[in-house]
C-alpha cells in the first residue's frame, strides 16, 4: 500500500500490471472483510456468533425476522426507518436549498468579509455536540420539540450546512466566468442564473455534497437518542436497541446493524462515480 | 475628503454610496438564509454553554445553579485529566488524518490504474465509510481484534502467532485503526478525484520526455493532488476531532479519553457538572479556532479565491 | 483513464424542480402550522420558532418547508387522539424484552392502556431518565431506574411515593416484596421505585471441572479460598475464574467494590452527617483489595479482562473457558437454560468473603413514577401490573422459556411457587440465599456516607468517581499502567468529591 511505487515501469509492464491488479484485489477484500463478516454474522444464531470464528454454519433468518418483528409499542424497523428516511431527506432538502444561494454570495459574487464568513459556518463544527446538548435539550423541551421529527430535521440541517456550503463553494468557483457574465449582462435574475447556467455545470458536485449529507445525518446517533427517546426517533436508535446488558447480541447486532446500513450503502453504490466527479470539481486552485 | 467638495459631487458620491450599498446587500441576499440558520440554531446553545461556564451547576447531586465567575476555567488549568484528553485528542486525530490520508492516497492510486473489476473494487472499499460509527466500532471490537473470538486473534494464532489483546493494550492505536478503516475511503473518493482530474496529456508528454514513474509521481502528480489532499485534511480534521462513539464503544474511555468524551463524562456520563462541562468544551471551541485560522493560513489553496469584493 | 463523461444535468434540473415544487407544496401547508406554532409557544421558545419565521421572511427558496415538514411530523404522531397511553422507559435486557411483548396481550387488552416501550443500553437509558426526572422533561409516565438512584431520587422529591398508592391496592401485597430490596428502594419510609427484576452476586463454578482438579469449593467461600481455586484450575484451555475487567461503576465498579468492602476498605469516610468524607482510595485496604482483584484476573483470569463485563463472561463460561465467574444471580438462569451448553453442570457458592461475614451485591432494576409525569394513576395501574405476583405468574405460562425465565429475586411468592421451583430447581435457593445475605446496611467494616448500598456508595458523585477510577484500574488489568499511578489519580478524583 505504500503510495510512491505504484506507477508500472515501462519494461516489465505487463507482469507489475498484473500483480499490482492482484494486490489489489487482496488489499480491497482486505478492507472490506469487517463488512462482509458483520453481513455473516447477522445470518447465525447467537452461539454460532458468540465462539471462535466460524465460516461454515447453518444459516438463518431468524435474526433477521427477529428484529424487524413488530411489536405493539416498541420502536419497530418501519417506524424509524420512516423516521430517519424523512428526517434525512428534508434536511437534506433545506440544507441544499439554503446552501446553495450561499456558495453563490461566497463565491460568484461574494459579499465582502466572505472568508470570514465562510470561516465562521466552518467554525460551528468546533463545539463538541455532547457540550451543547443540555441547552439544545433545553430549548427543544420547551419549544414543544422534543420527540418530534422537526427538531432532528432543524439540527441535522445545521449539522451539515457548513459542509455544504464550504464544498458548493468550491464547486461554484469552477464555474468559467464568462457564462456567468453573459447571463447577468441579459438580465437574469439571481435565481434564474443559478438554474439556467450554474446548476447544470456543478450538478455531480451538488450530488456528491447531498449524498455526503445523506450520509452524516442517516448515522447520527447521539442527538436522535438525546432529543427523541419516546418518538420520532431514527435507525441508529433502533439499532442499539438490540444491545443488551444481560444477554448475548452479537447475531442480532449485527442482522440489524446489515439492514440500518442497506440503504446509505446502496446509495453510496449507485452514486460514487457521480461523487467523484463531483469532488473533482472542487479542485480548489 | 467629502466636506471640501462642491454639492453636486457630494450628491454623485452619496448616489454611489447609495447604489454601492444596494448592490452589498443584492450580494447579502441569497447569503442571509443559510447564516440566519445557522446563527440561531448554533449560536443560541452556544451563548447558554458560555452562561453555564460561568456558573457552578450540577444537577447530580442536585445544586441550585450560582454564578461562580471564572473559577471553571481555573480549574482547567490545573485538571491533568484534561490535559491528558488534550493530549489524546490532538494524538487521535492527527495520526487518523494523517493516515487515512496517506492509505486513501495509496488506495487510490491502485484503483486509478486499469484492474479488472474496478469498478466493484472502488465499490468495496467505499463501504466502510458508510457504516455507524457504533456499528464499526463493535464489528471491529468484538469481532475482529478480541482476543478471544476475534478473527484477527484467531488468524494470528494459525499463523504461530501469540494473541494479542489489542483493545486493552493499545487502546488508543485500536481506534485510530477503525477511524482509519473508515475515513480511508473517504480520502480515497477525493484523491481520485484529482487523479481524475489531471491532464493525461502532460502525463504523456513527460513520459515520452523519459520520466520515470517516481518522477512523474512526485513532481507532477502530487502538486496536482495538492489541493486535493488538503480538501481532504480539512474534512477529516473537522470530523476526526470530534470522535465520540469510537471511544465510547471500543475503551469505555479506558486509556483513550479525548476532549469529547472527557467532556460528555463531566456532563451527562456521569459528572453532570454542566458548569465545568460547558467551560471545557467552549475552551476546545477557542483552540479549535486558533489552530484552524493558522491550518487554513497553512493549506494556502482553501481560502483562496477571485477577490471581487 | 476511466473518465466516463455521461451527461447528467439533465434529469438533475428536473430532480431539482421537482424538489422545488415540493418546497412550495409544504411552504404553503407550512402557513397554517407555523401561526399554530407562534400560538402554542411560549416566550422562551427562542430558537426553533424565530429560525422558522426568520427564514420564510428573508429566504424565498424552500426553507419554508421547515415548517411543513413539522407539520406532516405533528399529526403523524399525535393523531392517535384520546386513547390512555403512557410512555415507559425500560433497559434493554431480556427480561425487559419478554414484558415488552407480552404487554398488549396481557395488560393493553384488559386495561385498554396503550404502553410506549422506549428501549435502551444501560448507558443511554441512565443519561436520559436522570436528566429527564431531574431537570423536568416530563417525557416518561414510569422510568426503570436502579437501586442506585431510587432512594437518592426519593429523597430529592423527584419521584412518587408508591407506597400512597400501594396502601389502598391490596392486590399489590407490597409485603411479598424482599424486605432487602425495598429497604434498598426506598427512603424515609417511602417507596420509590417498585423492583422489576433484582440480583445479588455469587460464584458460579463448573463442578466437573472442579471435581477432576480435585476441588472442593465451600458453600460460603473467602476470596484467599476461591483465589486458591481458580490459580490450581487455571490452564491454558480453560481460565479458572471470570471477573469483570471492563471500565465503569456498574461493571468493574460493582465486581470490585464489593471485593473493596469486605477487604475492610471503602471509597471514602463518612462525615458525621453522612455526607462525603476524606478519600480513601490512598489507604492500605483498598490498594491490598485492588491488587488482590488484578492479580487474580492476571495470574487466572480471563483472557482479555480489561474489556470484558457480564456478557462476555456469560460466553467464555458457556463456552467452557472459564471453570468458574463471579457475578450477578441472574446468570445462573441463562446457564441454565435449555439452550446453554453448560447446562447440569453448575454449582453455585455464596459471594467470597474475607473481613466481613456476607459480600454480595444487592441490584434491581426498577420501575418509578416521576413526580413530573402527566398521568401517575395511569402509571400505577401499569407499573403494578408489571411488578406484580400476577405477571410473574402470567409471564411463567406464556414465555418461550418457561417459569425459569421469569423475573428473579423481587418476590417471596416466586420462590415458593411449585412451578418455579421445579423449573429452576438448580439455582432458586442459591439464589435466595444470596438475596438475603446482601449486606445492604452494612456491607463493609467502616460507616459509608449517603444512603445503603454495597457494591456502591449511595451518593451521587459515586457515579463519577466509580467509571473515572475504573477506567484506570481497567489500564492496570490491561497492563497499561502501574498500581500506584492510578490509586495516585484515583485518590485525586475522589478527593474531589469530599467535603
Amino acid at each position: 500500500m505504500s503510495g510512491g511505487n505504484t506507477g508500472p515501469v515501462v519494461g516489465a509492464r505487463g507482469l507489475g500490471s498484473f500483480l499490482l491488479g492482484i494486490a489489489t484485489w487482496i488489499i480491497t477484500l482486505l478492507f472490506f472483510f469487517p463488512v462482509f463478516w458483520m453481513v455473516l454474522n447477522g445470518f447465525k444464531e447467537e452461539v454460532d456468533a458468540n465462539t471462535d470464528p466460524k465460516l461454515f454454519f447453518d444459516p438463518t433468518l431468524d435474526r433477521f425476522s427477529e428484529v424487524t418483528e413488530d411489536t405493539t409499542g416498541l420502536l419497530s424497523f418501519s417506524e424509524a426507518f420512516a423516521n430517519s428516511f424523512w428526517s434525512v431527506l428534508i434536511s437534506t432538502i433545506v440544507v441544499m436549498a439554503m446552501a446553495i444561494p450561499a456558495a453563490y454570495a461566497l463565491s460568484i459574487r461574494p459579499v465582502e468579509k466572505w472568508r470570514d464568513v465562510l470561516f465562521f459556518f466552518i467554525s460551528t463544527k468546533f463545539l463538541p455536540i455532547v457540550a451543547a446538548i443540555l441547552p439544545l435539550w433545553i430549548i427543544a423541551r420547551d419549544a414543544g420539540l422534543l420527540n418530534t421529527r422537526l427538531v432532528l430535521i432543524i439540527l441535522y440541517t445545521a449539522m451539515n450546512l457548513p459542509l455544504a456550503v464550504w464544498m458548493l463553494r468550491s464547486f461554484f468557483n469552477e464555474v468559467p466566468k464568462e457564462l456567468i457574465e453573459a447571463a447577468s449582462i441579459d438580465g437574469a435574475k439571481i435565481s434564474s442564473q443559478i438554474r439556467s447556467v450554474i446548476l447544470p455545470i456543478v450538478a455531480p458536485g451538488l450530488a456528491a455534497t447531498a449524498l455526503l449529507c445523506v450520509i452524516f445525518a442517516w448515522n447520527e446517533f447521539f442527538l436522535a437518542v438525546q432529543l427523541n427517546p419516546v418518538d420520532g426517533t431514527t435507525v441508529p436508535v433502533w439499532v442499539q436497541s438490540n444491545v443488551s446488558s444481560r444477554g448475548n447480541f452479537l447475531a442480532k447486532l449485527s442482522a440489524a446493524s446489515t439492514l440500518a446500513t442497506l440503504p446509505v450503502v446502496l446509495a453510496g453504490w449507485v452514486a460514487q462515480k457521480r461523487m467523484i466527479r463531483g469532488l473533482a470539481m472542487g479542485a480548489i486552485k | 475628503m467629502a466636506t471640501t467638495t462642491p454639492t453636486d459631487v457630494i450628491d454623485r458620491s452619496e448616489e454611489i454610496r447609495r447604489i454601492q450599498r444596494k448592490e452589498k446587500w443584492r450580494r447579502r441576499i441569497p447569503l442571509l438564509p443559510a447564516l440566519l440558520f445557522t446563527i440561531v440554531v448554533t449560536q443560541i446553545p452556544f451563548l447558554f454553554s458560555l452562561y453555564y461556564s460561568v456558573t457552578e451547576w450540577t444537577i447530580r447531586p442536585a445544586r441550585p445553579r450560582t454564578f461562580n465567575g471564572l473559577s471553571n476555567y481555573a480549574e482547567l488549568v490545573t485538571n491533568k485529566f484534561f490535559r491528558d484528553a488534550l493530549l489524546t485528542s490532538v494524538l487521535m486525530t492527527v495520526s487518523s488524518v494523517l493516515l487515512s490520508l496517506l492509505v486513501g492516497t495509496g488506495l487510490a492510486l491502485l484503483l486509478d490504474r486499469k484492474v479488472f473489476g474496478q469498478g466493484f473494487l472502488r465499490t468495496l472499499l467505499i463501504t466502510p465509510f458508510l457504516i455507524m460509527p457504533v456499528v464499526a466500532s463493535q464489528v471491529w471490537s468484538s469481532q475482529m481484534l478480541s482476543r478471544t473470538f476475534g478473527v484477527v486473534n484467531w488468524l494470528l494464532e494459525t499463523v504461530g502467532v501469540d494473541r494479542i489483546e489489542f483493545v486493552s493494550r493499545y487502546p488508543l492505536w485500536s481506534i485510530v485503526l477503525v477511524l482509519v478503516w473508515q475515513w480511508s475511503p473517504f480520502m480515497m473518493l477525493i484523491v481520485l478525484a484529482g487523479l481524475q482530474g489531471q491532464d493525461a496529456s502532460v502525463l504523456e508528454a513527460a513520459r515520452v520526455d523519459g520520466a520515470t514513474s517516481r518522477g512523474i509521481f512526485f513532481q507532477i502528480t502530487l502538486p496536482q493532488l495538492r489541493p486535493y489532499l488538503e480538501l481532504g485534511l480539512l474534512l477529516g480534521s473537522i470530523y476526526l476531532i470530534q470522535v465520540f462513539d469510537h471511544v465510547e464503544v471500543m475503551t469505555g474511555g479506558r486509556g483513550a479519553a479525548n476532549v469529547p468524551y472527557f467532556v460528555y463524562q463531566r456532563s451527562i456520563g456521569g459528572g453532570w457538572s454542566f458548569g465545568q462541562a460547558s467551560a471545557f468544551s467552549i475552551v476546545v471551541v477557542v483552540f479549535s479556532i486558533i489552530i484552524a485560522t493558522f491550518g487554513l493560513r497553512v493549506l494556502s489553496g482553501l481560502l483562496e479565491g477571485e477577490e471581487a469584493a | 483513464m476511466t473518465r466516463s463523461d455521461r451527461q447528467g444535468p439533465g434529469a438533475w434540473i428536473k430532480l431539482l424542480s421537482l424538489l422545488a415544487a415540493l418546497a412550495v407544496v409544504a411552504a404553503a401547508c407550512g402557513s397554517s402550522a407555523s401561526s399554530d406554532d407562534g400560538a402554542s409557544g411560549d416566550s422562551s421558545d427562542d430558537s426553533a420558532q424565530d429560525d422558522g419565521s426568520g427564514d420564510d421572511g428573508s429566504g424565498d427558496d424552500g426553507s419554508g418547508d421547515d415548517d411543513g415538514s413539522g407539520d406532516d411530523d405533528g399529526s403523524g404522531d399525535d393523531g392517535s387522539g384520546e386513547a390512555r397511553s403512557i410512555n415507559v422507559a425500560i433497559v434493554g435486557n431480556p427480561q425487559m424484552e419478554d414484558i415488552a411483548a407480552l404487554t398488549p396481550e396481557l395488560f393493553t387488552a384488559d386495561t385498554g392502556i396503550e404502553v410506549n416501550y422506549t428501549f435502551l443500553e444501560e448507558q443511554t437509558l441512565r443519561e436520559i431518565v436522570t436528566r429527564d426526572v431531574a431537570a423536568g422533561g416530563d417525557q416518561f409516565d414510569v422510568v426503570m431506574i436502579g437501586m442506585f438512584e431510587a432512594p437518592q431520587f426519593g429523597a430529592e422529591g423527584l419521584l412518587v411515593d408508591l407506597n400512597t398508592y400501594a396502601a389502598g391496592d391490596a392486590d399489590y401485597n407490597v409485603d411479598d416484596i424482599f424486605p432487602a430490596v425495598r429497604g434498598g428502594l426506598s427512603y424515609e419510609g417511602g417507596l420509590y421505585a417498585a423492583p422489576f427484576y433484582a440480583e445479588s452476586s455469587f460464584v458460579m463454578y463448573r463442578e466437573d471441572l472442579l471435581e477432576a482438579a480435585g476441588q472442593t469449593m465451600p458453600d460460603a467461600p473467602t476470596w484467599d479460598e476461591v483465589a486458591a481455586i481458580a490459580r490450581a484450575i487455571d490452564s491454558d484451555e480453560t481460565a479458572g475464574i471470570c471477573l469483570r475487567g471492563k471500565p465503569g461503576w456498574g461493571d468493574l465498579g460493582a465486581a470490585f467494590t464489593t471485593v473493596l468492602n469486605t477487604f475492610g476498605g471503602t471509597w471514602w469516610e463518612a462525615n458525621p452527617d453522612g455526607s462525603i468524607g476524606e478519600a480513601q482510595v490512598d489507604q492500605p485496604e483498598f490498594r491490598e483489595a485492588l491488587e488482590f482483584y488484578v492479580n487474580l484476573v492476571n495470574d487466572a483470569g480471563e483472557d482479555d479482562a480489561a474489556n470484558s463485563s457480564f456478557v462476555e463472561c456469560l460466553n467464555l463460561y458457556q463456552e467452557g473457558k472459564v471453570a468458574m465467574w463471579y457475578d450477578a444471580t441472574v446468570a445462573a438462569g441463562l446457564l441454565e437454560a435449555n439452550d446453554s451448553a453448560v447446562k447440569g453442570l453448575n454449582n453455585f457458592a455464596l459471594a467470597p468473603t474475607k473481613e466481613t461475614d456476607a459480600s454480595g451485591w444487592l441490584w434491581a432494576w426498577s420501575l418509578a413514577i416521576p413526580q413530573n409525569s402527566p398521568d401517575p394513576d395511569t402509571a400505577w395501574e401499569y407499573l403494578s401490573w408489571a411488578t406484580s405476583a400476577e405477571y410473574i405468574a402470567a409471564a411463567g405460562e406464556a414465555l418461550d422459556g418457561g417459569w425459569a425465565a421469569v423475573p428473579p429475586g423481587t418476590r417471596a411468592s416466586t420462590y415458593d411457587n411449585p412451578n418455579y421451583q421445579a423449573a429452576a430447581e438448580a439455582f432458586a435457593q442459591k439464589t435466595l440465599d444470596a438475596m438475603n445475605a446482601a449486606p445492604i446496611d452494612n456491607p463493609g467494616t467502616t460507616p459509608r456516607p449517603g444512603l445503603p448500598g454495597v457494591q456502591y456508595v449511595g451518593v451521587p458523585e459515586f457515579q463519577d468517581v466509580g467509571t473515572r477510577c475504573t477506567e484506570l484500574f481497567s489500564s492496570v488489568i490491561a497492563g497499561n499502567m502501574s498500581i500506584d499511578d492510578a490509586l495516585s489519580d484515583c485518590q485525586d478524583i475522589a478527593s474531589q468529591a469530599s467535603s
